[in-house]
């Protein structure tokens, strides 16, 4: 079978007739502008804040692992895609954004050779391997960097875990241990993104309230294990309990660092690894935020965002095959049950119930 | 505003003999016969077919295959016309019963914009109607051929009241669109059996049933938000009247009857006026210089459209009835039919020129469904000829709105691959032994 890059369809037929000649094809014959190569590059554009202001911060050292990075994911691309005869789709900006993207998550101390194994290693195995784009099933960034983090775990052990103290550190974070850390709110651009739908919405914010919520839980589930344990009686002291939700923990300040910010709006927003049902991408972001939640809380949240979304891919297809959407007009498990429910009340409880013929 | 016609008649018009579903006319005159507006050139010769009549006075030229809109050739009338503006005598029709109705509406040669003869629509073979619908949400008429909204609005109820007395309806509903404030204006508090109605809207669970209890009414005025596509009715139904019609089936098979506005105003005419249908109104839009809305001998050649409207000369592309759903025209002498709603022009750089790529599960599909469908995934299932999984996803509710093949990156043809996926369930099931297929359920109403 033609691999279905190869497949080029033919949309034109000019049709010459007397002496004026109309374009025809097939409908619709008016098409939004946005293009697969145009949200790879606004990817990029949108990361270019955070690059200038980690070789801003680390110096030179920053530079050459972007370009190495970039280089050899580019030059890889070309190189496989010429000796397999396939079209070479290196303008498309998807190579080079897989590059940078290694980059970024790659310590300033790395020997300049890791980024170009990184580089290589994410398209030639992380992308190509699986049947190139859409097909893949884990992000070839995280693909690469856990096999370079494993293989070379002292060269890529960052020299400090972030977190936020001060407010300036969202500006520039002093602790940063990766290129990335440098500065959260330098990846704003990625908000910018899901406002002008180049990047879909559901799963970063499921993600981002998760992790931001996760441990207010784990505080609310600890006060409660405690009251019962001391065997109160008063309902009251439970429902207090219920205030955990407004403080802020102290792990917060760990959550809300560069990477994960990263991890939310540019990682498990790769369209090819996350479902494509709506419930399935709302039940994905849950999946990511508590998977890395829990390395987070246990471990630190550098190695434990990246770890979860590599996990949080592997359940994707999953979630996918068994959120598909039902009949228009079919009524869903929660509708049926509601109304189950309702049939049952007296009628005098009922809100009024409307119904058709 | 009223609209407006062209400058000059066309020299010669193409009436095609067959402007609708169902059996080709069979033409009355023949090659040197003088003709006049409205008269009947093309009789039906089965129920499922409407007469066809000339728009201008003339002489015959010619009955051959001519290029039709919908890109195929059908046998047409040629007529060469003269500056005459005679017409035939139009007689009012004093007596309105229901059969005198159904068989008016098949000389009038209404039919409607998709193509359905409307007669067979409001009476079809063993069904029986009980609500009719004036499906207004998809076309601003209000600036077709009135002069204030409100005889707009007291027109199309009484149009509804013959289309209910057609069907031997009890209930009828006129539904405009939600953002359309001149058409929902002019609905607000229009007099019906001697009672003020309010414009109801649909929202929720709130849907006809509910208002036809609320105001009291057999007839009412609704809004909803729009829906456009290729095959909407069965969606349209769900959501205004909350009758779910099977797979396969039409409207009709829950007793809902929807027309469109054009045929309301069409069986309006041929009852008070005496006129069959011979003019449509019809939007040109692009690179045009004209008025919105043009009113337009049905049989005029694209040409003296394009003549008449286009002052900056340069026009690739010709499409017509929209330009996400339309076809794209390969000349331009095909006649304005019964079913043209829109005529777009566009220069050689609104031209696309783009080419399929590897689906990237971006879900921009998915999400503007109206129907909620995974386009993407049926369009991989229909590539590979899997049309028992695409099935199994309902492809069937699709509307064919074109709107996901729009939003694709990749540009890949959604549309054309859930049609053909379509297609060919509908060939392989047609004719299946009910018993054979243990895993589906054939027939209308025993559906899934």
């Amino acid at each position: 079978m033609l691999h279905p890059r190869n497949r080029q369809i033919s949309n034109l037929v000019v049709a010459e007739v007397s002496d004026m000649a109309y374009t025809i094809s097939a409908p619709p014959h008016k098409k939004e502008r946005i293009t697969f190569s145009s949200m790879n590059w606004s990817k990029i554009v949108a990361l270019v804040p955070v690059s200038l202001i980690a070789i801003y911060f680390f110096g030179i050292p920053a530079l050459e692992i972007i370009l190495a990075a970039v280089i050899a994911a580019v030059l890889t691309e070309y190189g496989i895609q010429m000796i397999f005869k396939q079209n070479v789709t290196v303008k498309d900006g998807h190579a080079a954004m897989i590059g940078l993207m290694f980059a970024l998550l790659t310590p300033p101390e790395a020997p300049i050779w890791l980024p170009v194994v990184g580089g290589f290693f994410a398209i030639a195995i992380g992308k190509h391997a699986f049947g190139g784009i859409g097909s893949y099933i884990f992000n070839p960034v995280l693909v690469s960097w856990v096999f370079v983090r494993s293989a070379w775990s002292g060269f890529m052990t960052p020299a400090s875990i972030p977190h936020i103290g001060p407010v300036s550190d969202i500006l520039l974070e002093s602790g940063a241990g990766l290129l990335v850390g440098v500065s959260p709110i330098a990846l704003i651009g990625g908000v910018y993104l899901i406002y002008k739908r180049y990047v879909e919405w559901r799963v970063p914010l499921t993600f981002f309230l998760t992790v931001f919520f996760f441990n207010q839980a784990i505080a609310f589930v600890t006060e409660i294990v405690q009251l019962v344990q001391e065997g109160v009686l008063n309902p009251l002291l439970y429902l207090a309990t219920m205030f955990t939700f407004l403080e802020l923990t102290e792990e917060l300040s760990y959550a809300m660092i560069g990477v994960v910010i990263f991890g939310i709006l540019f990682l498990s927003t790769d369209s090819p690894t996350t479902p494509i049902t709506k419930a399935g991408r709302l039940i994905y972001g849950v999946g990511c935020g508590v998977l890395v939640s829990i390395y987070g809380y246990f471990g630190n949240y550098v190695d434990g965002t990246l770890y979860g979304i590599f996990l949080a891919n592997g359940i994707a297809s999953f979630l996918e095959s068994r959120t598909i959407p039902g009949s228009f007009g079919q009524e869903s498990l929660l509708e049926r049950s509601y109304k189950r429910v309702v049939a049952r009340l007296p009628p005098g409880l009922r809100s009024e119930v409307v119904s058709d013929d | 505003m009223e609209s407006k016609r062209l400058k000059k008649i066309p020299q010669k018009v193409i009436i095609p003999l067959k402007q609708h579903l169902g059996t080709i006319c069979e033409p009355l005159v023949k090659k040197g016969d003088q003709v006049l507006i409205g008269q009947k050139i093309g009789r039906s010769v089965s129920y499922y077919s409407s007469d066809v009549h000339s728009s201008v006075c003339g002489e015959v030229l010619a009955i051959e295959n001519a290029p039709h809109p919908n890109g195929n050739k059908v046998l047409s009338v040629i007529i060469q016309t003269t500056e005459s503006m005679e017409t035939v005598d139009f007689v009012p029709t004093e007596n309105t019963s229901q059969e005198k109705l159904i068989s008016l509406m098949q000389e009038a040669g209404i039919v409607e914009h998709y193509g359905a003869p409307t007669h067979t629509v409001l009476m079809p073979e063993d069904k029986k109607i009980d609500i009719v619908l004036i499906n207004s949400t998809a076309s601003e008429w209000i600036g077709g051929k009135y002069k204030t909204p409100k005889e707009y609005a007291s027109q199309m109820m009484d149009a509804l009241k013959l289309l209910m007395k057609a069907a031997g309806a009890s209930k009828g509903a006129i539904i405009v669109r939600k953002d359309d404030k001149e058409s929902i204006e002019a609905f607000e508090d229009v007099e019906v059996n001697g009672k003020a109605l309010k414009v109801a809207p649909l929202v929720g669970k709130r849907r006809l049933g509910y208002y036809f209890r609320d105001q009291d009414s057999n007839i009412i005025v609704a809004s909803q938000k729009r829906i456009y596509g290729k095959k909407i009715l069965n969606f349209f139904t769900y959501n205004v009247t909350g009758r779910k019609v099977g797979i396969g089936c039409d409207p009709t098979d829950v007793g809902v009857a929807v027309c469109s506005i054009k045929s309301a105003k069409a069986l309006y005419d041929a009852v008070y006026e005496g006129r069959p249908y011979y003019e449509t109104v019809i939007t040109v839009e692009g690179t045009v210089d004209c008025p919105e809305y043009m009113l337009i001998r049905i049989g005029t050649p694209f040409k003296d459209i394009i003549e008449s409207c286009n002052s900056e000369g340069e026009v690739a592309k010709i499409v017509a009835n929209g330009v996400i759903t339309g076809v794209a025209q390969y000349t331009d002498e095909v006649p304005v039919t019964k079913g043209t709603t829109r005529i777009t022009l566009l220069t050689k750089e609104e031209v696309l020129r783009d080419e399929s790529l590897a689906c990237i599960h971006c879900a921009r599909c998915v999400d503007i469904c109206p129907v909620s469908l995974v386009p993407s995934r049926l369009t991989v299932l229909a590539d590979q000829g899997r049309f028992d999984e695409c099935r199994q996803m309902h492809i069937e509710n699709c509307i064919e709105c074109g709107r996901c093949a729009v939003v694709c990156p990749s540009k890949i043809h959604v549309l054309q691959l859930i049609r053909y996926a379509k297609n060919a369930i509908e060939g392989a099931y047609a004719d299946a032994a009910p018993k054979e297929s243990s895993n589906l359920k054939l027939g209308c109403c025993g559906g899934e």
